[in-house]
């Protein structure tokens, strides 16, 4: 489903990805791990066309991104759910507009909408909190609120970068439990993670260590 | 308006030219004047300086007749009309109106559609500016905002079309104000009468007719899509 084939990424003079590798079959778990600056954030943004590689080929779902039209890439956006360390909510939005904001911009209204993302916070535990701002609600339920905005659009892979990176171990925990259930109904997982404890009792998640990149 | 007649011109070419006046829609009166007449009515214009006239005879005294015009045909176009066709008259030696004035409407009239030209071009630019400036400062208010919409797949159109939108309706409220204070101006002018005064210099205060008001809203709707468009393209 995504390949990375010797891919190469630097700032001016300084490489942060020297000759990444690997695969990610459809509806797996991977984590990413790697010390700060290994590139875990770039991996997951050359994904999503953010940023480009210098050498090397990625491959998502067999087209290569390194050559995808500037106006194919909202459409390689919407088939890959992002969620961000700031989360990356509008404020002047509530928490039902923002999950809804995900299909709004593919174009869909109505009723449909009031069914997914309701059914998305009632999955995520905030149905009761839908008409609340972003900035009334405590870090970890921006989390959520972000991850189903991720998920509005049913994609087929979720990138998760650091979604854990500002809450405490608890909440995490709760976070990480909401994204594996996703993956237990299908959609295929990438979670870039700093933190070890994360990954310990993650049964059948698959870590790439880019440390070694 | 005066038109002097030849010395030599009989009744028949009086009275031809005079049946021509009368006929001019526009003219109030025409009287024929000849050379003690006009004598007379020298005398009176001349008033405390008739001494001038002392070893001046009637005989040296043309024969003429005064034109008086309707206030509301004066027009400098209708003047130099029918002072063209008085001149290729028979018997007319000498058709006299003030032409000076006539001249300075008309350099008025070119020098008034230069500088209206050229405040045009300078306020449509304008308006296309202040339209640029405020959908800059829209997308930088909203640059955030923007990058969100677009790391979850928004499009370039979805995020602009709402700027088009802002940029429209800031032009439409801008041409309803404006032609609302236009308007204000023009019942201003009529109510303090300063129509009639401009009339005397052949101005005529008209407010603007649908077409022109069309137009101006076309001005304002174009003016407002090419600064969205100016601004929206320097930031995508």
């Amino acid at each position: 489903m995504i390949e990375f084939i010797h891919v190469y990424k630097n700032y001016d003079k300084n490489y942060v990805l020297r000759d990444l590798n690997f695969t990610v079959n459809k509806g797996e778990f991977i984590f990413i791990t790697g010390h700060s600056g290994a590139g875990k954030t770039t991996a997951l943004k050359m994904l999503i066309a953010m940023e480009t590689p210098a050498h090397g080929v990625i491959k998502f779902m067999g087209t290569e991104l390194n050559t995808i039209k500037k106006s194919d890439i909202p459409f390689l956006r919407r088939k890959i759910g992002f969620v961000f360390q700031d989360f990356k909510l509008l404020p002047t939005r509530t928490v039902f507009q923002n999950v809804a904001l995900g299909l709004e911009v593919s174009g869909i209204f109505g009723d449909i909408i009031t069914k997914n993302v309701s059914e998305l916070l009632k999955a995520v535990e905030l149905y009761t909190k839908k008409d609340e701002y972003p900035l009334s609600l405590s870090g970890g339920e921006q989390q959520r609120v972000a991850i189903a905005r991720a998920l509005v659009q049913n994609p087929q892979v979720l990138l998760a970068d650091e979604p854990t990176g500002n809450l405490d171990e608890e909440t995490s925990k709760i976070i990480i439990d909401i994204i594996k259930s996703f993956n237990n109904k299908g959609t295929t997982v990438i979670l870039a993670t700093h933190n070890k404890h994360l990954i310990t009792g993650m049964g059948r998640a698959r870590v790439i260590d880019i440390t070694k990149s | 308006m005066f038109v002097f007649l030849k010395t030599g011109a009989n009744q028949k070419n009086q009275r031809n030219i005079l049946d021509f006046i009368n006929g001019i829609n526009g003219v109030k009166k025409a009287k024929y004047y000849g050379n003690k007449s006009s004598m007379k009515f020298l005398m009176k214009r001349l008033k405390n300086l008739k001494s001038v006239l002392k070893n001046i005879g009637p005989e040296n005294l043309p024969a003429f007749i005064k034109i008086n015009f309707k206030k509301s045909a004066i027009s400098a176009i209708f003047l130099s009309n029918i002072y063209l066709r008085l001149k290729s008259l028979k018997g007319v030696k000498l058709v006299y109106y003030n032409k000076m004035i006539e001249n300075k409407i008309l350099q008025f009239m070119f020098f008034t559609k230069v500088v209206g030209f050229i405040l045009f071009l300078l306020l449509f630019i304008l308006s296309i500016f202040i339209s640029y400036s405020a959908i800059k400062l829209i997308i930088l208010r909203k640059q955030s905002e923007i990058e969100i919409l677009r790391l979850i797949g928004a499009t370039d159109n979805y995020i602009r079309i709402p700027m088009f939108i802002e940029g429209e309706i800031g032009a439409v409220l801008s041409f309803i104000i404006s032609i609302s204070f236009i308007y204000a101006i023009y019942k201003i002018f009529i109510f303090y009468g300063f129509d009639g005064f401009l009339r005397f210099f052949h101005i005529k205060i008209i407010f603007l007719n649908p077409p022109q008001i069309a137009l101006v809203f076309l001005i304002a709707v174009i003016s407002g899509i090419a600064g969205t468009y100016l601004s929206s393209k320097k930031f995508f």
